[in-house]
């Protein structure tokens, strides 16, 4: 296997050398080595300075939300939308009830009447039931005209239950949260 | 706002699935166990290169202990239940075992019906314990033997046992539910 | 006649279920004499879901994001798992590059869990800083997660038969860069604990549990390999192409806490190892195998298990032919492992739990389903 579990470092970084010339001066006298390397505490200052050197502002990591915004990934599953035609401005929903059937939590109800005109299914109503959904995506690959879509946006929050239940309304203009920053 | 969209009442199951397509298992360990047990081990198969035996119930402690101490069967993977109902003897226990010595993973299926006690295999393999209570939670299938059989995930007053297949998904112990967290449904 | 104030008595102490070092919401109920740990009762439940039972009344596909809310940490790897049984019990296999690019990601999960381990480990334990390190380099690995199937945490990332998405422009630079920087940062975790001197005093010797007590409670992962049981499932019995890699399997010799630690951070640096093999050999071609739209297996029943970051993570999927399967068990590392926390802490102090709690490496999510 791999030998005893010492250290699992791969390399000695010249960073190291401190305790490494201490070692080399010591190495016939490890008894007073390990004394002395407790006695001037070099376990601890190897640790200090992993963390003063994260100290500089330009390690800084956190983001600062709300104060900015994150950019999250195209790919992002946030609110849903239901998806209008850019020039027509009609839904592209052809209100087949695929995302309905895809959805584990049964949580998107499709409302349509048939036009006897033209023998097709209009969308009326669609409701979708935020407080359930896990996003999972699953009504978004269902859907055969990209009209359902997870989008963006990612701030959801309402102050009741009912307020996460968005209808058709809600769902073509997308949530409207409060914007702490530009 | 729109309506609350209705919940469907999702279809379960009630009845015992179909047979699977069981190819018959031989090697050296079907012999040796077979000339130990003979008629107590009703069937050697094997699923999708997946080996399993049947036993009686009565038997599983001496079967498991002879896997254990006789052909290095020394890990309990798994304990689990699946509900027949169907049958007469509706629960079937699955002991998925492991052996590190020969890399080999093996199944011993037992079944026991409705209110019968299989017997606790808790000696044989300490593993057992949590997994005993679980099935016991979910099934409600006793256990003789078993040093301390109470329920494990639900509350110990909770009545009623989820994975029974009659058991609907939206049933839940309501009167539980108001009596201690003082609200209408857990729904 | 004494003075009655003077009789040591044992004591019932409560240990959650909302104490922050329990991670989650786990009671344990200790019996004490003075500092000595005597005797522990874990009270689990708490977060049962009813898992198993929603799998019976959801379709094989309409499963699959139930599963990543188990162990949330790795949820990667639970996806992995159940599509795989489901893949077995159709007799299907995924495609070369879909399970090349399975591996990188449940890979990259398995870091991510290692780094959440050790960052809240470490903050059980004292040591407030590694936190910070390691929830920062466990962002990058999120952030891959977020570009490649947007969603950081439960990421439904594989379907059966493969991948929902292809991988997006820049994903292979990405990892790549991770692979390169981040065993510069485990250095750095190592300089702030390996031979920290409180660090050490803290967990040697603490919460022993040998290769013997391993195998009886069903231990496995991490836990199992600090014993000294050279036993990993993606050697043992290799899935999604793993027998194509080349990487060492890091065991223990003492099965202390310490041995723990030491094994869980050499697997963050095999794991970049088999990413960058991954990487390197990756296939083209399709990323999902032919599957019927609606999945009806055969009358039948598979046990598949995969080495997830906590164990050997199990499923049992028993179909009836029909479109929901008849049943679902998992088999959950973190339920038995954590079945073993009353005999590693008896004789140990109260400090010394908070240390073996932190060691077992269970998500509450995982445990109580």
């Amino acid at each position: 296997m791999m030998g005893p579990l010492r250290s699992t470092r791969k390399t000695d970084s010249p960073r190291l050398s401190l305790s490494r010339v201490f070692l080399g001066v010591w190495s016939r006298a490890g008894a007073a080595f390990a004394l002395l390397k407790k006695f001037l505490l070099l376990d601890l200052l190897e640790g200090l300075r992993v963390t003063f050197k994260a100290q500089h502002p330009s390690k800084i990591y956190t983001e600062q939300y709300p104060a900015e915004r994150p950019a999250v990934a195209e790919r992002y599953r946030g609110a849903p939308r239901l998806n209008n035609h850019p020039e027509t401005n009609q839904t592209l929903c052809i209100a087949c009830d695929l995302c309905a059937i895809a959805c584990p939590e049964n949580l998107i109800v499709v409302g349509s009447v048939r036009n006897p005109a033209t023998r097709r299914k209009e969308l009326t109503t669609f409701t979708y039931d935020l407080s359930r959904c896990m996003f999972c995506g699953l009504c978004e690959d269902a859907c055969p005209v990209d009209a359902l879509e997870l989008t963006q946006d990612f701030e959801l929050a309402s102050y009741t239950r009912e307020g996460l239940i968005w209808d058709r309304q809600m769902l073509e203009e997308g949530p409207r949260p409060v914007r702490y920053s530009s | 706002m729109s309506e609350v969209p209705t919940a469907h009442t999702p279809k379960v199951h009630a009845h015992a699935p179909a047979e699977m397509a069981v190819e018959t298992w031989e090697s050296a360990l079907t012999g040796r166990l077979a000339a130990r047990f003979g008629g107590g081990i009703s069937r050697f198969g094997s699923y999708l290169g997946q080996p399993f035996l049947e036993a009686r119930a009565d038997l599983t402690l001496d079967v498991l202990r002879f896997l254990r101490d006789e052909e290095a069967f020394d890990f309990l993977v798994d304990l689990t239940a699946v509900d027949r109902p169907g049958h007469a003897e509706r629960f079937e226990l699955v002991y998925i075992l492991y052996s590190f010595a020969s890399n080999e993973r093996i199944r011993v299926k037992t079944r026991v019906g409705d209110g019968v006690a299989a017997p606790s295999v808790t000696g044989v393999y300490p593993a057992a314990d949590w997994l005993e209570r679980e099935v016991f939670d979910m099934f409600g299938i006793g256990f003789a033997g078993h040093p301390k059989l109470r329920r494990i995930l639900l509350p110990d007053d909770w009545s009623g046992h989820p994975l029974r297949r009659e058991t609907s998904i939206l049933a839940m112990d309501q009167d539980w539910v108001r009596r201690n967290l003082g609200i209408e449904s857990g729904q | 006649m004494s003075a009655t104030f003077l009789d040591t008595n044992e004591l019932e102490l409560n240990m959650g279920p909302q104490h922050p070092s329990t991670h989650g919401v786990l009671r344990v109920i200790l019996k004490l004499d003075g500092e000595k740990v005597l005797g522990t009762e874990c009270v689990i439940g708490h977060l049962h879901r009813g898992v198993e039972k929603i799998a019976e009344a959801r379709t094989y596909q309409q499963f699959a994001p139930y599963v990543d809310r188990m162990d949330y940490i790795s949820a990667v790897s639970n996806g992995l798992g159940y599509c795989l049984a489901v893949e077995k019990l159709l007799n299907v296999t995924a495609t070369p590059r879909a399970r090349a690019v399975r591996v990188i990601l449940t890979e990259l999960n398995r870091i991510a869990s290692h780094l959440f381990w050790l960052g809240t480990h470490a903050l059980d334990i004292g040591a407030t800083t590694p936190l910070f390190y390691c929830l920062r380099e466990r962002e990058e690995v999120l952030k891959i997660f977020e570009n490649y199937c947007g969603a950081r945490l439960t990421t439904h990332a594989f379907r059966i038969g493969g991948l929902q998405y292809e991988l997006y422009a820049g994903f292979e630079d990405q990892v790549r860069a991770f692979c390169g920087s981040f065993p510069g940062r485990v250095d750095e975790y190592e300089e702030l604990l390996t031979h920290n001197r409180i660090w050490t005093s803290r967990l040697r010797g603490v919460g022993i549990l040998n290769a013997e007590e391993c195998k009886r409670f069903g231990v496995t992962g991490p836990v199992l390999r600090a014993a000294g049981v050279a036993w990993d499932l993606r050697k043992a019995q290799p899935y999604s192409g793993y027998e194509q890699y080349e990487f060492h399997v890091p065991t223990g010799e003492a099965g202390d806490t310490y041995d723990r630690y030491l094994v869980r951070v050499r697997e963050m640096r095999e794991s970049v190892r088999i990413i960058e093999q991954a990487l390197a050999m990756l296939p083209s071609g399709p990323v999902m195998a032919k599957v019927p739209k609606v999945i009806k297996p055969a009358p039948g029943e598979v046990y598949v298990s995969i080495e997830a970051p906590k164990g050997e993570l199990g499923y049992y999927v028993v179909s009836d032919g029909g479109k929901n399967p008849y049943r679902v068990r998992v088999r959950p590392p973190s339920f038995l492992n954590l079945q073993a926390l009353d005999t590693m802490c008896r004789g140990a102090l109260v400090a010394d739990v908070v240390a073996i709690i932190g060691t077992i490496d269970m998500v509450m999510g995982e445990v109580d389903r």
